[in-house]
């Protein structure tokens, strides 16, 4: 072959090809539990790390996995009384409270026409085993509105099956908007207080409008009450993660 | 505080208190004092030595220790003498004993009458006038006097208080933390004082203490977490009822 100026061209090899290894790319994703994060406090520091010991201690002992509000969990604790003398119950969670060892979840389901919330507590002794049945994050951080929905949407199978989830993907975000029972509610959700985006609100205009009335739009510049935790949290996940892999 | 479990699977809460720095100030033989027994001075947390006079400076130098914020007298027999100078440490108290623990309460300033002494007070409606968190009568005709220490509102707070009987699950050597079992008097961070308990009760709780104190230049060295035989350790497998 002769090439455009006249002399033999050198034969050029093909470039190498470069294999991207995708998996390895996808940063890993860094999720430290919320009890983890000590409460704005004048507390010694000290009586947080001999706290977050123990719940590391644990944790090597029994796993916990990962769960945000919204997932569909089944518990199953130590009971003297039950037949089995184990318990097992299927819900999905409501709110996760409370810090350090002390830190609970509520978990709901609606058994035979009756509404059941149940509050575990993480670190307890008697829980055998947690199960995540389906992974999924709702709009809201706490969802206490189901106890004021129609009750098709705190009914979960008790044998459901467990949905498989990989590593790496990213907690799917169901924008469900749910539907509720007429009023009186427990609590008035239809306040700005609450910023509930996960509800489908029926209610005439000027009830929407006459809720507006106590927005506090000062609030998110009030300084005195911002509490910043990104440094704490990167301490303590180095501190957790560290220890945890040993 | 916190949540602490046992064996069976049942939640106690707990209070952590810090032993920081506490050292034997000084020997007060009986004859000195006045009492029925010797008495050790001994003093608390470390504390800048500038802001006092000389004279009660005094105590610090003799046995040879920085200036302490809190000095409390202990009632001891005669053959739990310590040297003046002695530091003591978490591991003087062992789990599975019974404490007494005195502090200063929370300061809640001067208080009405409702809150101090818990009285009702009066209806918030139906003809009050002016009259809903006063003490009403405080006395009766005949007595035509009012008696000495009648409930009326004062200030409320920063006295001095016990809680008997606190059970001790667990100690933390490495940091002189003890665990205590119940609420404990006083503020988080406030100086308190923890004895053997005195009820008698527990009169023979205390099996083999470290007697006078555990000294911590010994031969022996204790693991750094003593746990009491109720307690549930985390890195035990979860609790089942078989």
């Amino acid at each position: 072959r002769i090439s455009s100026d006249g002399k033999a061209a050198k034969f050029q090899p093909p470039p190498k090809p470069v294999i991207i290894d995708k998996q390895k790319q996808r940063e890993e994703r860094r999720f430290l539990s919320p009890e983890f994060i000590p409460p704005r406090g004048r507390t010694d520091p000290l009586k947080f790390f001999l706290e977050r010991k123990d719940m590391i201690q644990r944790r090597k002992v029994f796993n916990i996995p990962e769960f945000y509000v919204g997932h569909i969990l089944a518990v199953t604790t130590a009971d003297p009384y039950a037949n089995e003398k184990a318990n097992r119950f299927v819900g999905i969670c409501i709110q996760r409270g409370g810090k350090g060892l002390g830190a609970t979840f509520v978990l709901r389901n609606v058994i035979e026409d009756q509404g059941v919330e149940i509050c575990y507590e993480l670190y307890s002794p008697r829980i055998q085993a947690i199960e995540v049945l389906r992974l999924e994050k709702r709009l809201d951080d706490n969802l206490l509105y189901l106890r004021d929905a129609l009750p098709e949407y705190s009914t979960f199978d008790v044998n459901m099956k467990p949905v498989t989830h990989l590593d790496y993907e990213e907690i799917p975000v169901n924008k469900l908007q749910v539907r509720m029972k007429p009023k009186p509610w427990s609590k008035r959700w239809e306040r700005p207080k609450y910023n509930i985006k996960g509800i489908k609100f029926e209610l005439p205009e000027n009830k929407m409008k006459a809720a507006e009335k106590w927005r506090q739009p000062w609030l998110e510049f009030d300084m005195l009450r911002e509490y910043d935790t990104s440094k704490i949290e990167e301490k303590i996940w180095k501190e957790v993660s560290e220890e945890l892999k040993k | 505080m916190m949540p602490i479990w046992t064996k069976s699977g049942k939640k106690h809460a707990v209070t952590l208190l810090k032993v920081q720095d506490c050292h034997v100030l000084r020997y007060i033989s009986k004859e000195e004092s006045g009492g029925k027994t010797s008495k050790l001075l001994v003093g608390g947390k470390n504390a800048s030595p500038f802001s006092k006079s000389e004279s009660a400076m005094e105590i610090f130098k003799e046995a040879g220790v920085p200036r302490k914020q809190k000095v409390t007298t202990f009632n001891v027999t005669d053959d739990a003498i310590i040297k003046p100078g002695t530091p003591l440490y978490a591991a003087h108290f062992r789990p599975g004993q019974v404490v007494d623990v005195t502090a200063k309460t929370i300061g809640k300033g001067f208080q009405g009458v409702m809150k101090r002494w818990g009285f009702k007070g009066q209806p918030a409606s139906h003809g009050q006038t002016k009259t809903h968190r006063r003490p009403g009568a405080i006395s009766t005709n005949k007595a035509a006097k009012v008696y000495r220490g009648k409930k009326m509102p004062g200030k409320m707070g920063n006295i001095y208080r016990t809680s008997f009987g606190l059970k001790v699950w667990r100690i933390n050597t490495k940091h002189d933390i003890i665990y205590v079992n119940g609420s404990v008097p006083g503020h988080t961070n406030c100086l308190v004082k923890v004895k053997d308990s005195k009820l008698p009760t527990y009169k023979d709780c205390n099996k083999n203490p470290p007697f006078p104190t555990y000294f911590a230049d010994g031969d022996k060295t204790l693991p750094e977490d003593l746990y009491d035989d109720e307690i549930f350790q985390f890195t035990d497998p979860s609790v089942t009822y078989a």
